[in-house]
């Protein structure tokens, strides 16, 4: 046997592989295979012929080069006008609304006809050596810019004072096929988060109420993707049906006993399901409570997402976002997991005649068809970092962007919460053992 | 209060509620409890639910003191159980 600490032989540098077939080969034109499929088996000819995973192309071609002009007189200072959907030049303040993904692309249409894993061209996976910095040629002064996608998709030529936008899908996953401007106003963001926190300062960390500023709430877009779904799901498990209810014992001893039919309960369904939100971002996708807040993110799902409008990098001037980084077949699990959950719920109401319950033991989820259009969709975030082992625990408090749902996590102070429940406790116990001495 | 689990019952009353009011406000302050409710605040729909007519009594229970079904879960979606054979994923 060799030793296995030997690295393997090196291999001979023969001729880089050449010919019809190989890298070496001159590429053909997309959609052209070289023989006419129509002359093939109709299984082969199937295959050949079946659509590209990407089915939807949502890519803009008149903002591939960075600049997102006024259709009306050609500046590039765009911004959306606060509260709408409607993008307004600086220039000459002509407004004009973005196209809404839901008609251009039929995303709310036929989902039970859905098959196979149809991928929206923002949302194809991302590839591994792509760069988070993007850099434009400015075509009014001829200067580089750089705009560092992992937190920011717009950027200003330092000359020329042109804005520019990242609205070509590259491959990095930053930009996604659609976007959900703000509604929420940051005022509206600001006054909503100190309601809640009002609502819970009597145990709040001391250092958070010190700190407290919702002024310096920040506009997050968000990277999420949006999955239609059609799907079947078994359950089967037991149920039981109470059948008599009675009472053995003394007075001073009773005890209630029941008997019970046990059935074996099966159930299917048929379901579809239209804009399940997920988080792209596998950071964001992490929800253990002990060491993030994340959950307060999810909590204030779901958005109004049929309003979606599509990719204009100027929605996003003045906010910041963050980046997708999962692929839909990493998400695929948790796709499978809420769908398993939502069919459990659907026959809920199916088994009510099992009036002690069921206990599902087993479960099956076939997916007929998928459909994963990526969306930034809008957040306020305030966060507060608690400092602490590990690292400390980071903080948000989160509002809606669009129907100001919001949820938060509030720092606790430890001593004083354990100390009031002690308290409380202990009078409580001093009742309790003041009616057991008077009684017995 | 001459029966013993009666005065068992009061004296845990400190000790519950001590642990019950940290827990909740806790919770109220904290949230970790907190996340979306797809189950019912996404659009679905549903074809009528099938497989009622093959269910069938296998046994029966006498004399339990449990109220509910063991391991209960019907309302507990989340809950992941064994995946049958022909899964699609």
């Amino acid at each position: 046997m060799s030793n296995a600490n030997t690295p393997p032989p090196v291999p001979s540098a023969g001729p880089a592989p050449t010919g019809p077939g190989s890298p070496r080969d001159v590429p053909p034109l997309p959609g052209q295979l070289g023989i006419d499929p129509a002359t093939l088996p109709e299984p082969i000819r199937d295959e050949l012929l079946a659509p590209d995973p990407v089915a939807i192309d949502t890519a803009a071609e008149e903002l591939k080069d960075g600049l997102n002009r006024c259709p009306k007189c050609g500046a590039t200072e765009i911004r959306q006008r606060p509260g709408t959907d409607l993008l307004i030049c600086m220039f000459c303040r002509n407004e004009w609304h973005g196209q809404r993904v839901e008609e251009e692309f039929g995303l709310g249409e036929g989902i039970d006809q859905l098959k196979g894993t149809v991928i929206a061209s923002g949302a194809r996976d991302i590839e591994a050596d792509a760069s988070v910095l993007m850099t434009f040629k400015c075509t009014g002064c001829g200067a580089e810019v750089t705009v560092n996608t992992e937190n920011a998709m717009t950027a200003r030529c330092h000359w020329c004072r042109h804005v520019f936008g990242v609205n070509e899908q590259v491959s990095n996953g930053a930009v996604p096929d659609a976007v959900l401007p703000f509604h929420i106003r940051k005022d509206d963001a600001v006054a909503r988060i100190r309601q809640f926190v009002d609502k819970r300062r009597l145990f709040a960390l001391k250092e958070f109420k010190e700190q407290f500023t919702p002024e310096n709430v920040v506009g997050v877009y968000m990277p999420y993707m949006i999955v239609d779904a059609n799907a079947s799901a078994d359950v089967a498990g037991h149920g039981e049906i109470k059948t008599r209810e009675y009472t053995r014992g003394s007075d001073e001893n009773k005890k209630t006993y029941y008997d019970a039919d046990v059935y074996r309960v099966q159930r299917h369904v048929d379901f579809t399901v239209d804009d399940l939100p997920l988080e792209s971002s596998t950071e964001r996708s992490d929800f253990n409570t002990r060491v993030n807040t994340n959950n307060i993110i999810n909590t204030i799902l779901p958005f109004d997402t049929k309003n979606a409008v599509k990719w204009n990098a100027s929605y996003l001037s003045g906010y910041t976002s963050e980046k997708r980084d999962s692929d839909v077949e990493q998400m695929r699990p948790r796709v499978e997991d809420q769908l398993l959950s939502i069919a459990r719920a659907q026959v809920e109401s199916s088994v009510g005649r099992y009036d002690r319950g069921v206990r599902w033991e087993r479960e099956r989820l076939d997916l007929h068809g998928t459909r994963w259009v990526a969306m930034y969709l809008p957040v306020w975030l305030y966060s507060y970092h608690q400092p602490g082992g590990n690292g400390g625990m980071l903080h948000y408090i989160a509002v809606n962007g669009r129907t100001g749902e919001t949820m938060g996590s509030v720092p606790v102070q430890q001593w004083k919460l354990l100390a009031t429940a002690i308290t409380v406790g202990t009078f409580l116990e001093g009742i309790a053992l003041w009616i057991l001495g008077h009684t017995s | 209060m001459s029966d013993g689990g009666g005065s068992l019952g009061l004296l845990a009353l400190g000790p519950a509620s001590a642990v019950g009011l940290y827990w909740t406000l806790y919770r109220y302050y904290r949230n970790t409890d907190k996340s979306h409710a797809f189950e019912r605040e996404t659009t679905v729909e549903a074809k009528p639910v099938t497989g009622a007519e093959h269910d069938r009594k296998v046994d029966e229970v006498k004399g339990t003191q449990q109220k509910r079904i063991e391991d209960d879960n019907v309302a507990d979606y989340r809950d992941r159980v064994e995946r049958m054979d022909g899964d699609s994923s």
